[in-house]
C-alpha cells in the first residue's frame, strides 16, 4: 500500500514565501571573515586594486557568502539541544530525519562589497520517491538573491533528503 | 604561457591541478563563528557521537565553499564563476585530508564557457561529493 510522507497540508506549501525577503548590506569585514575561515585568500576578496584589476567595481566575495550574509543573530538562550536554532521554515513531513542532499548555484551578477542585497526564500518543490532504503521525500529551497538595482545576482537551490 | 586557462587553449580532458583541504578543530570553529552556524556537531566531539557520527562533521556549505576556490583558483580572477552543483554522499569529519579533482568536460565556444565534472574524495579514494561548475573564461 502506498502511503504518503507529505502531509497535504504540506504539499499545499508548494510555492510558498519560507522566508524573507530579508535584506542585507554586503559588508568587507564579515565576508573576509568568511574566506580566511574558508582558506581561500583570493585578493579578489582582499585588496581593491586586484579587484578592480579583475573587472570588478570594488572587492567581491566568495560566491557562497552571499547566503550567510543574510544570516539575522538570534540569542543564544533560544538554540535546541542540537545547537539549531528553531526552523521556522520547516515543513512538516512524516519522516524522521532530514538531511543535506546538496546545493545548485547559479551566478548571474558580481556581488560587491556595498552592494545591498535581497534574499528570499521559496518551498521550489516536495517530491516522494522510492530509493534503495524505501521512501524517502526530496525537498527544494530555492534562495533568490536580488541587488539594490533590482538585479537578480544568484539563485539558490538547497536539497534536503528526509526519510 | 599564460597563468591562467583562456577559451583560446582550454580543451576537453585539461584537469584541474588537484587541492588538498584538512580542517583541524580551529578550522572548524572559525567557520562555524564567521557563518553563525550554532550546529552542535560541529565543535562537539561528545555530541557529534551521540547523533551517530564518527567524530565532529565538516560543515556542508564550508566543502561548498572550498569547491568555489577549487575552480576560481584553476580559472583565474578574471574568470567568472557561472554555476555550481554538488551532492552531499557522505559526512566529512574533523581532521581528515579531503581532495578535490576536476577536469574540462565540455567547451562553449560561442559563451566562452567551459563545464567542469569535480569530485571530492576522502584519502581511501571514496567520493565525498560529485559536483560540477560552469565558468566564463577570458578571450585573448
Amino acid at each position: 500500500m502506498f502511503s504518503s510522507l507529505i502531509p497535504p497540508e504540506s504539499l499545499a506549501r508548494v510555492g510558498e514565501i519560507l522566508a524573507g525577503p530579508i535584506t542585507v548590506r554586503i559588508d568587507s569585514r564579515e565576508a573576509q571573515r568568511y574566506a580566511q575561515a574558508c582558506g581561500d585568500l583570493n585578493p579578489i576578496y582582499f585588496d581593491e586594486k586586484s579587484a578592480q584589476a579583475a573587472g570588478y567595481r570594488t572587492l567581491t566575495i566568495p560566491p557562497l557568502f552571499v547566503t550567510h550574509a543574510l544570516v539575522t543573530p538570534k540569542p543564544a538562550s533560544t538554540l535546541r539541544v542540537d545547537g539549531l536554532y528553531e526552523d521556522s521554515t520547516s515543513v512538516n513531513l512524516e519522516v524522521a530525519r532530514m538531511m543535506f542532499g546538496g546545493e545548485e548555484w547559479d551566478f548571474l551578477e558580481p556581488v560587491c562589497v556595498g552592494d545591498e542585497i535581497t534574499g528570499t526564500t521559496r518551498l521550489l518543490d516536495l517530491d516522494q520517491k522510492e530509493g534503495k532504503k524505501g521512501p524517502f521525500v526530496r525537498l527544494v529551497r530555492e534562495t533568490t538573491f536580488i541587488n539594490q538595482d533590482e538585479e537578480v545576482v544568484a539563485r539558490s537551490r538547497q536539497i534536503g533528503i528526509a526519510r | 604561457m599564460n597563468e591562467y586557462p583562456d577559451m583560446a587553449t582550454v580543451e576537453v580532458g585539461d584537469e584541474l591541478p588537484s587541492m588538498d583541504k584538512r580542517a583541524g578543530e580551529a578550522e572548524l570553529f572559525l567557520y562555524s563563528a564567521a557563518s553563525f552556524n550554532p550546529h552542535r556537531i560541529h565543535y562537539d566531539r561528545e555530541y557529534a557521537h551521540y547523533e551517530g557520527h564518527q567524530d565532529i562533521v565538516v560543515h556542508g556549505p564550508l566543502q561548498g565553499s572550498w569547491l568555489t576556490q577549487f575552480v576560481t583558483d584553476w580559472a583565474g580572477p578574471r574568470a567568472r564563476l557561472l554555476s555550481v552543483e554538488w551532492q552531499n554522499r557522505a559526512s566529512a569529519f574533523v581532521g581528515e585530508k579531503l581532495t578535490f579533482s576536476g577536469s574540462v568536460v565540455s567547451v562553449d565556444q560561442v559563451n566562452g564557457s567551459v563545464e567542469l565534472e569535480i569530485y571530492e574524495r576522502k584519502e581511501d579514494g571514496s567520493v565525498l561529493m560529485p559536483a560540477k561548475a560552469t565558468v566564463k573564461l577570458e578571450r585573448v
